[in-house]
């Protein structure tokens, strides 16, 4: 240049070009150093209106997009600055059509699709895409634990499939027709009822509570607790498009609410239940089917059935299974069962009482619908295809005390079993003969079946309720509770007796 | 000059772009490019759907059965045979049966009654039962059973069951609709709207109740039921007066699922009584030209003598037969 000496530093920092120290917001889109404003005087003597960054400047405008911003004054200014840069679309077209009007550019308002990917390209800058992303991150924690997103999610059929599922739950035993229904019977009512509903309404899945008080229509000779079937009959007319209907009496507890019935059971049908009853028999019922005579060389059913009723597994298919029953030490347990809707269903529940059957056999059927499921299981062989088995404690862990008392599990649990160490695991609760609720393996439901006869339901209930609230305390009641023993002792438990002078 | 600070010119700074070896266009490889990534993206989204939407398979077990192998029997008619009848009686019967399959491409059964497991003390009547369940294990992409007890004979060879009765449009034309089931004042009624694909129980009635000497199952799930249900062995320890029919009728009337595949037809279409057979009026009776007639109550009858009552028109019907040969 024709400067005869360098510059000396200037105050303002910088070179002392007087383009360069200029703020933005002077020139914003304007020319700067355009006009020379009378402040900036002569350094050099001559009339320096044609600085180097005017030119630059100049330039940078007259080719569109300005390739090195020289200039950052503070985030605010770069962030501005950078708006306008993002936006070379609309600006390109806008000076175009202002200056030269030539009809060059494309006429504003029609997409340029090829375009579209270099534009989308060029909106995501580096800096945005991180941006972004940290938006989605946000975004997707929110919605996974936002309680209504993940309501919605898991009750869709084709989502979480909760609304596919209802539990039926049979309240009000006998309605205090024919015994008192006292405290004890109404307070395990409300924390049976509470307790499903609890777990209904945080997996999604429909409830119905029936009332199963004594009424004069399943009065002695004619379909005394018959009403399941029924019941399970009305639900499917009540909820046309869910697909399993869930059995339960009012005795169970759900012990680990964060176990969903999908992942528990139904998204591997084929591993979770059996169907060979040759695998655990305790009614001894005979596969294939026999004869129905006692006569040893009578021809037996195998002569005439098709290969589908004689195959221990049916069709091995998992679509096929309508009906999942747990066996306990005693033969089917209805106290808590899955049903399908289905064809086969519909047949079954129609079959399952009929007069002549109930006229022969009730005095027998002490356990009424249960037993005949038993029989028609034994003794027609359309049944047995479509019925599927369930280990007892997967479903349906009894207490001690029903079925005999419990065996434990060996340390280690019951993982260390072999198929082949039969007469080991017959003395444990392992296996498909493992019947009373482990804590340990934190077994999904207890069903206290038969505590009215000897046994203390209501005590029973409260146990179980408190053992499930302690194992499935959340990491900071844990570390609360940890805290308390570790300064002032274990708390001592409390039984589920009020002491005198206690309030509930 | 500007540039003379440096010893050798310099190139321009918007270098010419180096196209060099390939093959295509800049622009072209960018649209390729950007197609590329449209396909994987509509691949993708279809992929996720179909995932998303996808149902149970349709390769199940079933449905694979229920592809028929040609030259299968539509039906099976299915005839048990008590041992003790004599051996000339039971080959003309055979011969019957077997002429009129062979002319429209049926299959023939004939169990004995002794052939299964019946508790002792139980009626021999009551092998219906399991004979049509081992028909249906016998042939089992057959479509339809037809159980014809041996006390009937099939005069009339003319017309395939299929247009006869079997075919929907056909049946729901000859379907005898708010009907009684057990003559005659039965509360449980047969159904008003019954479309024929749903009818899987074709049977008639005569002046006393249900006939089951001549009736139409339609193979599947639901005859299995039927057929399992109806064998229940606390039926038969019930001792039913007229065994297996009575016990029909109970099933037909106390479950739903049972009288809702029901149809009833005219019993002359297909189980037209014999005059003096009994259980029937004038409209029940067989006429010359019937398709069968059906000599009810001659086997349980120690009185009557089956294989001399169905003689002679035994003849006639070899006679009607040798004529259309001829």
């Amino acid at each position: 240049m024709s400067l005869d000496r360098s510059p000396s530093p200037h105050e303002g920092g910088g070179w002392s070009s007087p383009g360069l120290t200029a703020p933005l917001n002077e020139g914003n889109g304007r020319l700067r150093g355009g006009s020379p404003s009378k402040k900036y005087g002569d350094l050099n003597g001559a009339p320096g209106h044609v600085t180097w960054a005017s030119a630059k400047a100049n330039s940078a405008r007259v080719t569109g997009h300005p390739s090195y911003q020289s200039q950052n004054e503070g985030f605010f200014m770069r962030h501005m600055r950078r708006v306008s840069s993002g936006l070379p679309y609309l600006s390109d077209r806008a000076r175009y059509a202002e200056k030269e009007k030539l009809g060059r550019g494309r006429p504003a308002g029609r997409i340029d699709w090829k375009e579209l990917p270099r534009r989308t390209g060029l909106l995501v800058s580096r800096r945005r895409k991180h941006v972004a992303l940290l938006l989605l991150l946000v975004l997707m924690i929110t919605l996974f634990f936002n309680p209504s997103v993940n309501h919605v999610y898991r009750r869709t059929s084709w989502l979480g499939g909760g609304s596919k599922f209802v539990i039926i739950l049979g309240a009000n035993i006998g309605g205090g027709v024919m015994e008192w229904k006292g405290p004890r019977e109404w307070a395990i009512e409300r924390d049976s009822v509470r307790n499903k509903k609890r777990y209904a309404a945080e997996w999604g899945y429909e409830m119905e509570i029936v009332d199963m008080s004594t009424k004069k229509r399943y009065a002695h000779e004619w379909r005394e607790s018959w009403e399941k079937v029924d019941t399970i009959r009305n639900a499917m007319k009540k909820y046309p498009d869910a697909e399993w209907f869930w059995w339960l009496d009012l005795n169970t507890f759900i012990m680990e609410p964060t176990y969903s019935l999908q992942s528990h059971i139904f998204n591997d049908l084929s591993k979770t239940t059996y169907r060979d009853i040759n695998a655990y028999n305790p009614l001894d019922i005979k596969h294939p089917p026999n004869g129905t005579s006692a006569d040893v060389n009578a021809p037996k059913y195998v002569n005439y059935l098709d290969p589908e009723s004689l195959s221990p597994v049916g069709d091995g298919d998992p679509n096929s299974i309508n009906v999942v029953v747990p066996q306990d030490c005693g033969g089917f347990n209805l106290g808590s069962f899955f049903v399908r809707r289905s064809q086969w269903t519909d047949r079954l529940l129609d079959i399952w009482w009929d007069p002549v059957f109930y006229e022969q056999r009730h005095m027998q059927w002490e356990h009424k619908e249960q037993d005949a499921l038993e029989y028609l299981y034994t003794n027609q062989p359309w049944v047995r295809p479509h019925v599927a088995f369930i280990s007892q404690r997967k479903l349906n862990a009894f207490p001690s005390g029903a079925c005999g008392d419990d065996r434990g599990v060996p340390a280690g649990g019951c993982k260390r079993f072999q198929p082949s160490d039969s007469e080991e695991v017959a003395k444990y609760e392992c296996g498909l003969q493992g019947i009373h609720y482990q804590e340990k393996e934190r077994d999904f439901l207890v069903n206290m079946a038969g505590c009215e006869w000897g046994r203390d339901c209501w005590g029973e209930m409260y146990n179980f309720r408190q053992l499930s609230n302690r194992l499935n305390r959340s990491p900071w009641e844990k570390f609360k509770d940890w805290l308390h023993d570790a300064v002032k002792g274990p708390k001592p438990q409390q039984g589920p007796y009020l002491q005198p002078g206690q309030r509930q | 000059m500007p540039g003379m600070q440096f010893p050798y010119p310099r190139k321009s700074s918007n270098p010419a772009a180096f196209t060099g070896s390939r093959s295509m266009p800049l622009h072209q490889r960018r649209n390729l490019k950007n197609l590329a990534t449209y396909i994987v993206g509509g691949f993708t989204l279809v992929f996720f759907l179909l995932w998303l939407f996808g149902g149970s398979s349709s390769t199940s077990p079933t449905a694979i059965a229920k592809r028929i192998p040609p030259g299968t029997p539509e039906v099976v008619i299915v005839t048990p045979i008590d041992p003790g009848m004599s051996s000339s009686q039971k080959e003309k019967i055979m011969e019957n049966r077997n002429d009129y399959a062979s002319r429209h491409g049926y299959a023939t059964f004939f169990p004995n009654t002794t052939d299964y497991d019946l508790m002792p003390g139980v009626p021999r009547s009551w092998s219906t039962v399991p004979a049509l369940r081992h028909a249906m294990t016998n042939y089992p992409h057959s479509s339809w059973l037809w159980l014809l007890s041996s006390t009937a004979l099939i005069m009339n060879s003319r017309e395939s069951l299929r247009t006869k009765v079997l075919d929907p449009r056909v049946l729901e034309t000859k379907m005898i609709t708010d009907k009684p089931v057990v003559p005659p004042d039965s509360v449980i009624k047969t159904f008003s709207h019954l479309r024929g694909e749903r009818v899987d129980f074709i049977l008639t009635q005569d002046r006393e109740g249900l006939a089951g000497s001549s009736f139409f199952v339609r193979t599947g799930d639901w005859a299995k039921f039927f057929l399992d249900a109806w064998f229940d062995p606390l039926y038969r320890s019930y001792n039913f007066q007229k065994a297996e029919e009575h016990a029909l009728e109970h099933i037909v009337q106390w479950h739903g699922t049972v009288l809702a595949k029901l149809a009833l037809v005219p019993q002359r279409l297909v189980n037209g009584y014999m005059l003096g057979a009994g259980g029937t009026g004038d409209e029940g009776a067989y006429q010359e030209g019937d398709f069968v007639a059906n000599f009810h109550g001659c086997a349980k009858d120690p009185a009557r003598d089956c294989e001399a009552e169905m003689g002679p028109l035994m003849s006639r019907w070899r006679e009607m037969r040798d004529h259309e040969r001829r």
